[in-house]
């Protein structure tokens, strides 16, 4: 995973997530009250200068990481633009209106902006730290120790996944559609056998230490938090104060 | 089917986030409940979110040379019942997000709704017809993820086309835009969905795992996985 290697690396790890979620935050309301395209054009290219420059995210992989986005970004803008009318005569047609060019713009530069605030947090935050962040913003204790969980997990279910994948690659198991399909499927039934063990053994373990509420973690302490998290706050208020001032 | 971040109006976002919301807290407490009474199954829909998020990142084997997914709805709709995959659903999507920068945290909302609520649920319905109809299981299994998938993609289309009606053509006019672009990866990709899901139930149960016996899991759905 591309994004966890940048969100461990990166420059700006060691920065309060406080303070990053906020920047993003700042960064998300700028680009949704941004009037033109233009101006949430500018405000997606800060963002991604801060994740580039700032934070020092190799931009070869911030392109890779963006990529399926912005795919979905070429095929929902395009169907934006154009605009579907019945006529009496030739039936259905495909036309470009003015009306939704400038709604397609308007939505492109919206996502493009909303894009680029979203991996600049996901880039320089450790999902770890997140989940303390959440944890502080007081979200149910349910839905974060599901968090917790999965977040442990995926990896161990990602590891036997990739084992079993190479195990039936190397006997031919994806040698032809109808192969691959039931390889698949045994893939995924053995893993989903695993979601059993692998919960009962977690259980088990867990009243074997005594455990039986929520999970507790030390949280990574940040000195410099107040000083960065008046930074970011003066730096999403400019951002903030850039969508509102242009016209 | 994921709307990107940014994409939906800000009203659009915070509508279908209220509108997701009772289902997540439904399906957090319908699974208290049941780890009350079975405190074995503490760990489980913990453990069955990361599988669902692995599940999601597995390559399918295409035909069209399109590269897609599984969704995991309908799997999961069978084995964990559609209440249970709203939150785990909801925890999925926020990780695509941060995790693969896959759909959004300001459209969140509108991609819980469509994955993690109408896909399991109409899954989960289907399969429950389908087999009071007394089908056989692997038409139950097909259908249900089949059809789950796509309606999962017919819902986001209507949340497009709520969002960006055509200015000429309305409502109607914009569904029909996004559902046949849409179409060319989705329906596809629902189709081997529903073959690769029979595939695993079968493999399920001719297993047999004494885990899922002892555990008595999901309530009826799985004893027929076995049967």
């Amino acid at each position: 995973m591309l994004i966890e290697q940048s969100a461990y690396s990166n420059r700006w790890r060691q920065v309060s997530p406080a303070a990053k979620g906020l920047f993003a935050l700042c960064g998300m309301v700028a680009v949704f009250i941004a009037k033109t395209p233009g101006i949430a054009c500018g405000i997606a290219l800060l963002l991604c200068l801060t994740t580039l420059v700032g934070a020092g995210v190799p931009s070869v992989r911030y392109l890779r990481v963006a990529a399926p986005a912005l795919l979905f970004l070429a095929m929902s803008g395009a169907t934006l633009a154009a605009s579907l009318q019945s006529g009496p005569v030739s039936g259905m047609t495909v036309q470009l209106v003015p009306a939704g060019l400038a709604r397609a713009a308007q939505v492109c530069g919206r996502s493009l902006g909303g894009l680029t605030a979203l991996l600049f947090l996901a880039l320089t935050t450790p999902l770890t730290d997140l989940i303390a962040l959440l944890r502080r913003l007081k979200m149910p204790e349910a839905l974060l120790d599901i968090m917790v969980l999965c977040y442990r997990m995926l990896f161990v279910f990602a590891e036997s996944a990739h084992a079993i994948r190479v195990a039936q690659t190397a006997r031919l198991g994806y040698g032809s559609i109808s192969r691959s399909f039931r390889s698949l499927g045994a893939l995924v039934a053995a893993i989903t056998l695993q979601v059993w063990q692998r919960s009962l053994a977690l259980h088990q373990a867990a009243l074997a230490r005594n455990n039986d509420g929520p999970f507790r973690f030390l949280e990574p302490s940040f000195p410099a938090a107040g000083r960065q998290l008046a930074v970011a706050c003066s730096a999403g208020a400019g951002l903030i104060a850039l969508a509102v001032v242009l016209p | 089917m994921h709307i990107m971040e940014g994409f939906l109006p800000a009203k659009h976002c915070i509508a279908w986030g209220i509108a997701s919301a009772p289902f997540v807290a439904y399906g957090l407490r319908t699974v208290t409940k049941r780890v009350r009474e079975y405190p074995e199954q503490r760990m489980l829909i913990g453990v069955a979110a990361a599988f669902t998020f692995v599940l999601s990142a597995l390559k399918m084997p295409s035909v069209t040379g399109s590269c897609s997914h599984p969704t995991g709805t309908g799997l999961g709709a069978i084995l964990f019942g559609p209440a249970a995959m709203a939150p785990i659903g909801a925890v999925v999507l926020l990780f695509q997000a941060i995790l693969l920068a896959h759909g959004g945290l300001t459209t969140l909302g509108a991609n819980i709704f469509s994955m993690a609520i109408v896909g399991p649920f109409a899954a989960a319905a289907i399969y429950r017809l389908v087999r009071a109809a007394r089908l056989p299981f692997g038409v139950a299994v097909f259908l249900a993820a089949t059809l789950g998938d796509l309606l999962t993609y017919v819902t986001t289309s209507v949340q497009l086309a709520l969002a960006f009606p055509d200015p000429v053509g309305g409502f109607w006019a914009s569904f029909t835009k996004f559902a046949t672009v849409f179409a060319v990866t989705q329906v596809p990709l629902a189709i081997s969905e529903g073959f690769l899901t029979v595939i695993v139930c079968n493999a399920l149960a001719r297993l047999n795992p004494r885990e899922l016996q002892e555990m008595r899991v999901a309530t009826g759905s799985e004893q027929e996985v076995q049967a």
